[in-house]
């Protein structure tokens, strides 16, 4: 049904809806090609130069050269590469055991402060990661609170050490990305069906095994989604193995970066930047077909 | 819970508060903020210890004020800072608009590309930047940053505004062009006023995030002058002095304002739901 409008166009409802799909697209265009240009591109120019080689004076060139990917086999590199999966696995685990308790208690104990809770949690969360990570290492210094207090209660001895070692690296980053996991448990427990743990109670279940069967499974979702948020910033990270950990705990963004910055061989660091991804998308496509499943079943 | 039986075994179950989860919470507080309230504490310090607190100074917060290095640093951040946000706002928002409304294979693939950054780690989208940069011949300088912080951003920008715009009723807009207003007068008078506390909440958070920004900044920048986060970075690496307590303190509070003013905004409008922040939905 055409109608003239006051602005005099002609306009029906499929009029409308075509003229508004120019005026969407139009709007959208500008933000994709922006992002198509400067990062869809720079990363095909990564994998590209990962077959790259460099000329005798260090200048990176293109070309088509396996050499690169070869070398990711070196055993130097693939220690380097198993030592970040720890970290980052580790770091996962900590998070997680960390943080759901955390969650818990704000989610169903914190009444009227869980706003307020998760707003102090995720606050400091902005604040300069550099100044936290630097602050963070002031704690856990062989001086510092945290490894008196130890010392005090028989945990530790004199020679116990956090920083320069790998636990150090994997406190930085638990530090670091802990709220990556909060705030997705904290939103899955939120979503629970309370009534199911009332229902576990009846059923004659202790809070452990409520726990464990009705509560924990009904916030798996949560708890994949923290473990993935977690585990991408934590294989990237290089300021935890740089602040927090010594020679003996670089992680791969550690070499990357020397690849780039000191050691000059772009081709090399492109190519590690790309075996990083690799295992990053092997991650992410576990991560997926479990999520896939889960919704599959949960449609059942 | 209005229905209660009088079974113990039930009263226990769901009264009793969790003890343990309650003490690894407040550990958690503790070591949370513990690292945050060092740097503050020393940056008062009137000694150059870093292990070591004695008497209160403004000695640091003065040496930062005189040291012209690390002030060209600061006033370059928060110009990259403000490009940043301008750029990422405008582009960000244009693009939630287009991703929500617009259901074609395009959209489907805007909404496939604004993703990457997200689920990418920093340092591969910093070597990228950098390197497309250095493949373009284009010197790296604060120009560089402010490019590599805004294709960062846009991607938060419309994150934020997309479950914002998916909520607004838009038989609102329909109305307003059964009232003879054009698709764009619609847009315009009807749509971005009722985004405007969103969009202001994202703008205040992006320069928050692009401020405090390291990992790209880091290897988009040239050499002189550079971000403050990365002159924090040299610092810290090779010896520390205490100047950085100082500034730290000062980004720490910056931030923390700023991100408090982006939650707030919301409130300050009178209506809920600006920042999807808290709510994790």
């Amino acid at each position: 049904m055409a109608q003239r409008t006051p602005s005099g166009a002609l306009r029906d409802r499929r009029g409308r809806s075509a003229s508004g799909t120019r005026l969407w697209t139009w709007l959208m265009l500008p933000g994709t090609l922006w992002m198509t240009g400067f990062l869809i591109a720079s990363l095909i120019l990564v994998a590209t130069l990962a077959l790259g080689t460099t000329d005798p004076l260090g200048n990176p060139r293109f070309g088509f050269n396996f050499a690169n990917i070869a070398a990711m086999a070196d055993p130097a590199y693939r220690i380097v590469l198993l030592r970040s999966l720890g970290f980052a696995l580790i770091a996962c685990a900590v998070c997680l055991v960390v943080a759901y308790p955390v969650a818990y208690t704000i989610a169903l104990h914190g009444g009227r402060f869980k706003n307020l809770l998760i707003a102090a949690i995720v606050v400091p969360f902005f604040a300069n990661y550099l100044v936290r990570m630097y602050g963070w290492s002031v704690v856990l210094s062989d001086g510092g609170p945290v490894l008196r207090a130890l010392r005090a209660v028989g945990l530790a001895d004199a020679h116990t050490k956090i920083l320069q070692s790998g636990t150090g690296v994997v406190a930085g980053l638990v530090y670091g990305f802990i709220v990556f996991m909060i705030i997705p448990l904290y939103a899955a427990l939120e979503r629970m069906d309370l009534s199911l743990i009332e229902a576990g109670r009846d059923l004659y279940g202790g809070p452990l095994r409520t726990f464990f069967f009705v509560t924990l499974p009904a916030t798996r979702q949560g708890a994949a989604a923290g473990a993935v948020l977690v585990f991408l910033p934590a294989m990237g990270d290089f300021v935890s193995a740089q602040l927090m950990g010594g020679p003996d705990q670089i992680m791969i963004g550690n070499l990357i970066q020397d690849k780039f910055f000191q050691g000059q061989n772009w081709p090399l660091g492109s190519a590690l930047t790309m075996l990083m991804m690799a295992v990053l998308f092997i991650g992410m496509l576990g991560y997926l077909r479990r999520t896939r499943k889960d919704e599959a079943e949960a449609a059942r | 819970m209005t229905l209660r039986t009088p079974h113990r075994r039930h009263r226990r179950g769901t009264d009793r508060r969790p003890r343990l989860a309650l003490t690894v919470t407040a550990l958690f507080f503790l070591l949370l903020y513990l690292p945050i309230a060092v740097v503050v504490l020393f940056s008062f310090n009137g000694q150059k210890s870093l292990t070591v607190l004695k008497g209160f100074s403004l000695r640091w917060y003065s040496a930062f004020f005189h040291d012209s290095v690390l002030l060209e640093s600061l006033g370059m951040s928060l110009r990259v800072s403000l490009v940043a946000m301008a750029g990422s706002v405008v582009l960000g928002v244009a693009l939630a608009l287009g991703l929500v409304r617009c259901r074609t294979r395009l959209g489907s693939l805007a909404g496939l590309i604004m993703l990457v950054p997200l689920i990418t780690p920093e340092i591969v989208t910093g070597v990228a930047a950098m390197l497309l940069f250095k493949g373009m011949d284009i010197t790296l300088s604060s120009g560089t940053v402010m490019l590599a912080e805004i294709t960062f951003s846009i991607s938060y920008v419309t994150v934020i505004l997309r479950s914002r715009i998916a909520a607004l009723n838009p038989e609102v807009e329909e109305a307003a062009m059964d009232l003879g207003a054009t698709r764009w007068q619609a847009l315009r008078l009807v749509t971005l006023p009722a985004l405007l506390p969103s969009i202001l909440a994202s703008a205040v958070l992006v320069f928050a995030l692009v401020f405090d920004d390291f990992v790209l900044a880091y290897f988009t920048t040239g050499v002189d002058p550079q971000p403050l986060s990365v002159r924090i970075y040299s610092a810290i690496r090779f010896g520390v002095q205490p100047t950085i307590n100082a500034v730290g303190t000062l980004m720490l509070a910056g931030s923390v304002g700023l991100v408090g003013l982006a939650l707030a905004i919301p409130r300050l409008f009178g209506r809920r739901g600006g920042l999807d922040l808290l709510s994790g939905k």
